[in-house]
């Protein structure tokens, strides 16, 4: 407060108020998820929650295995992030070292777009086009599998890991291009052993942004991954991700019960997983920043 | 050594046909989405409420729903968002409260929204007691949208040249009278359109007011901030997945889509283009 | 004086409607130092782009006449300018080290073209680096971040990276200018011992160092070469009154 001047002192007092706001929701979302979540170990171990494969939260006796929810997370997440992270690097190159100016001033928005569908229209799209073609298509029980709401995932999140990984990319100084085209490289040669590598930090913590929001996305798998828990066995059986549990379980919960709590539990679970993978990519970023100064 | 620009050749037609992938994508769904939902708009579709077990009717309700859903949800995140984002480009000094600070609203950015909306249920609707309602369910979208104005907030605040803050200082202006007379009025477009597109983010949200506010099916309009609302979002789920007669509505269903792609694009569309004309007239 | 390296030809460059380069006709001697001197903006970093066609990349950017390099055009149609630009190797006016290590970015040239072999990698960096003068200091720390290096060496490793192509012709573009007096007594003291094996051209806004350095100077002014001849004369007695007023530091 060395600098501060008379009537200065409460607008300051005020703002920091506001801006603590955004800590203090962050505080009570962990505080909540924790309270609500923790009367569920009264009634079954960590262990079984982690590690059980049933979950049957509305039989008498409950179980509330959580392993088949846990993996069909991680399945949808891994698949669409293999299917959509080549493409979003591919396009996040395209923008920032292929793509003539005037058609970036066009293409970049329209991108920008396809991250603002809604996912609940992306979700309808899996249970109205894509499934009954898959279903058509390779002659299986059910379209509503990982296979589809991998795919409509990936659209989700192509936008976010392009945008971000092209950011990283443009933001390369062009003498490093420059230095490279005049040793005789061609711009493929420039990108991957120039540009693409000075860029890596960034990319790195957009794949990473774009898992994390994989992990976390809901309309999408309610909608298009069929919904059973059980632990997939190939990319056409249908899954249950947490997040899907979570948003058709939670309306039809009495409020206290062991249910309520499991999905709580669940959240929680979700909650840290995703905060991992988002402090791991701020790190990344940030180490990445200092290497470059 | 031909290899070498073969190579080049080769990657540059992989990018233009990713780009052409992601056109064909998004052109294919809005086309499809438009032919299949145009049959169903319709003024009644507009102006009035479903019926019959939302097997006729309009949308009227989900529809004004989702309107004082972002109100809610931007008249307590953007003034918060936009003093949090001052805060952080004005005053804060790069100590530890500041690091903590901006760790916290990176931290908010991740939240997954069904992980918001559980926040809402036992934050909002049972410990606050506003119970399922207008109020929880726009606060809870509040919260999710409260990263996206800071980050575009703080955006607008840092292009602000310096200069105009020195010269302010320069005359004996306070800090608060610099921000409040020369900071905001300057950034106030970009700030404005950072806001624009946080609205085409929430509008079309569904899993953080599920389980805080949304309603099945509500005959009225929410006149008070504790009734429960419709929502499209959640309306189109509803339909798609635990309505009426679920093959009967699809006109309805694509309809609502329709509006609902309509109402987000066309915000965000509105955010975009702004932000390109502020783009353009600062870089003359 | 020895052979032409290079024969430029009314040259004209044009940025959209403005044009950039009026007309310049010069040439430059192998195995010599050419220095390019004039007021900013007067078009000698633009026409020393034009040597190795850096100015490709600009768009809207427009150049016509002819620059003949061994007596080939190199804007003739159907030139490589890949190849092109491994004879020419350039040196830009901020050090511009790859962010990898310091063998990496030595290493880098030969890679692309070609070169695999982990001992002809390794003769080819301490060679280079040796030639930019630079082996001693970073004999024992190749691996290091090119980026931990002084200013004043990363410009001598851009320069071993430069010649690790063994191009015939080094461009240099403001080599010094982001360096302090005793980085750049080195590097001038480089550019001396290079031309024995190179061509350089060397675009300077010092005027002493294009005296100290180069044989030939040539003397730019909005876009037009005014006068280009040994740098003895030129420094000593310019033929043309412009040359005299910036030399004189009448102006510029």
């Amino acid at each position: 407060m060395k600098e501060a001047m008379k009537g200065d002192i409460l607008p300051r007092r005020i703002i920091s108020g506001f801006a603590l706001t955004g800590m203090a929701i962050m505080i009570f979302i962990l505080f909540f998820l924790v309270k609500e979540s923790l009367p569920i170990l009264r009634e079954t171990s960590l262990l079984q929650i982690l590690g059980g494969k049933e979950w049957y939260p509305t039989y008498a006796p409950p179980s509330f295995g959580m392993l088949p929810l846990i993996t069909g997370s991680v399945a949808v997440t891994l698949l669409s992030a293999l299917l959509a992270i080549p493409l979003s690097l591919g396009l996040a190159i395209f923008l920032s070292e292929a793509c003539p100016r005037l058609l970036r001033e066009f293409f970049k928005p329209t991108l920008e777009i396809l991250g603002f569908l809604p996912s609940v229209v992306l979700g309808f799209i899996g249970m109205m086009v894509l499934a009954p073609w898959l279903q058509e298509r390779f002659d299986l029980m059910t379209g509503l599998n990982l296979f589809n709401a991998s795919v409509l995932m990936g659209i989700m999140i192509v936008p976010i890991v392009a945008s971000i990984a092209e950011d990283s990319l443009s933001s390369v100084p062009d003498d490093l291009r420059d230095a490279s085209y005049a040793m005789g490289a061609t711009r493929w040669e420039t990108t991957t052993r120039v540009v693409f590598p000075a860029a890596l930090p960034g990319i790195l913590e957009a794949c990473l942004l774009g898992v994390m929001r994989a992990v976390g996305e809901t309309m999408v798998v309610l909608m298009a991954a069929g919904g059973s828990a059980v632990i997939p066995k190939s990319v056409f059986d249908a899954v249950r991700p947490l997040t899907s549990t979570i948003a058709a379980e939670m309306g039809e919960t009495p409020v206290g019960s062991g249910h309520y709590h499991a999905l709580f539990f669940a959240g929680l679970l979700l909650f840290l997983f995703t905060w991992a993978i988002n402090l791991f990519a701020a790190r990344i970023e940030a180490r990445g920043r200092r290497w470059r100064e | 050594m031909k290899s070498r620009f073969l190579k080049d050749r080769l990657a540059t037609a992989v990018l233009w046909s990713c780009m052409g992938a992601v056109l064909v994508i998004l052109g294919g769904i809005l086309v499809f989405l438009i032919v299949q939902g145009a049959g169903a708009l319709s003024w009644e579709f507009f102006t009035q409420p479903p019926r019959d077990s939302m097997t006729k009717g309009g949308i009227l309700t989900p529809l004004v729903g989702t309107v004082q859903l972002v109100l809610v949800a931007m008249a307590f995140a953007f003034p918060v968002g936009v003093l949090t984002a001052v805060y952080l480009n004005e005053y804060a000094s790069g100590d530890r409260f500041t690091n903590i600070l901006r760790l916290a609203v990176r931290s908010l950015a991740g939240v997954p929204s069904v992980v918001f909306g559980l926040f809402g249920l036992s934050f909002f609707v049972i410990f606050l007691k506003f119970g399922s309602s207008l109020l929880s369910a726009g606060l809870t979208l509040g919260c999710l949208a409260l990263p996206v104005i800071v980050g575009a907030s703080e955006a607008a605040l840092k292009a602000v040249p310096q200069d105009y803050r020195d010269a302010s200082y320069a005359m004996g202006a306070t800090r608060w009278q610099t921000i409040r007379k020369v900071v905001l009025p300057a950034a106030f477009p970009a700030i404005l359109t950072g806001g624009i597109l946080s609205i085409g983010r929430v509008a079309g949200e569904t899993a953080p007011i599920i389980f805080t506010g949304a309603a099945f099916f509500t005959p009225d309009i929410a006149r008070s901030l504790f009734s429960q609302v419709m929502a499209l979002p959640y309306h189109v789920l509803i339909l798609a997945t635990a309505g009426t007669n679920i093959d009967e509505t699809r006109g309805i269903q694509y309809g609502t889509i329709l509006v609902l792609l309509l109402v987000v694009l066309g915000i965000t569309l509105t955010g975009v283009i702004w932000r390109a004309r502020l783009r353009m007239r600062s870089s003359r | 004086m020895s052979r032409m390296k290079f024969q430029i030809s009314n040259l004209n460059l044009y940025y959209g409607p403005t044009q950039a380069l009026k007309d310049v006709s010069i040439d430059l001697p192998e195995s010599s130092v050419t220095a390019f001197i004039g007021p900013s903006g007067c078009g000698k970093s633009t026409f020393l782009r034009c040597l190795n066609r850096m100015n490709d990349f600009i768009p809207r950017c427009r150049v016509d006449g002819r620059v003949l390099l061994d007596g080939t055009d190199i804007y003739a149609p159907g030139t490589d300018v890949i190849s092109l630009r491994r004879r020419v190797g350039m040196v830009f006016q901020k050090p511009n080290p790859f962010p990898t290590s310091i063998f990496d970015n030595v290493a880098y040239g030969p890679r692309l073209h070609g070169v695999t072999d982990r001992s002809t990698l390794e003769g080819i960096v301490r060679q280079s680096l040796e030639g930019a003068a630079l082996w001693d200091e970073v004999r024992d720390k190749l691996s290091s971040p090119a980026l931990s290096l002084s200013g004043g060496q990363q410009q001598r490793l851009c320069i071993a990276r430069a010649i690790a192509v063994q191009p015939e012709v080094l461009l240099m573009d403001e080599p010094t200018s982001a360096l302090d007096p005793m980085s750049t007594a080195r590097i001038e003291e480089l550019v001396r011992e290079l031309k024995t094996k190179y061509t350089v051209i060397i675009v300077t806004h010092n005027m002493q160092q294009a005296a100290r350095i180069s044989d030939l100077t040539a003397f730019f002014l909005l876009g037009e070469m005014v006068e280009a001849g040994p740098t003895q004369d030129i420094f000593t007695s310019p033929a043309d009154r412009r040359t005299e007023d910036y030399i004189t530091g009448r102006f510029g």
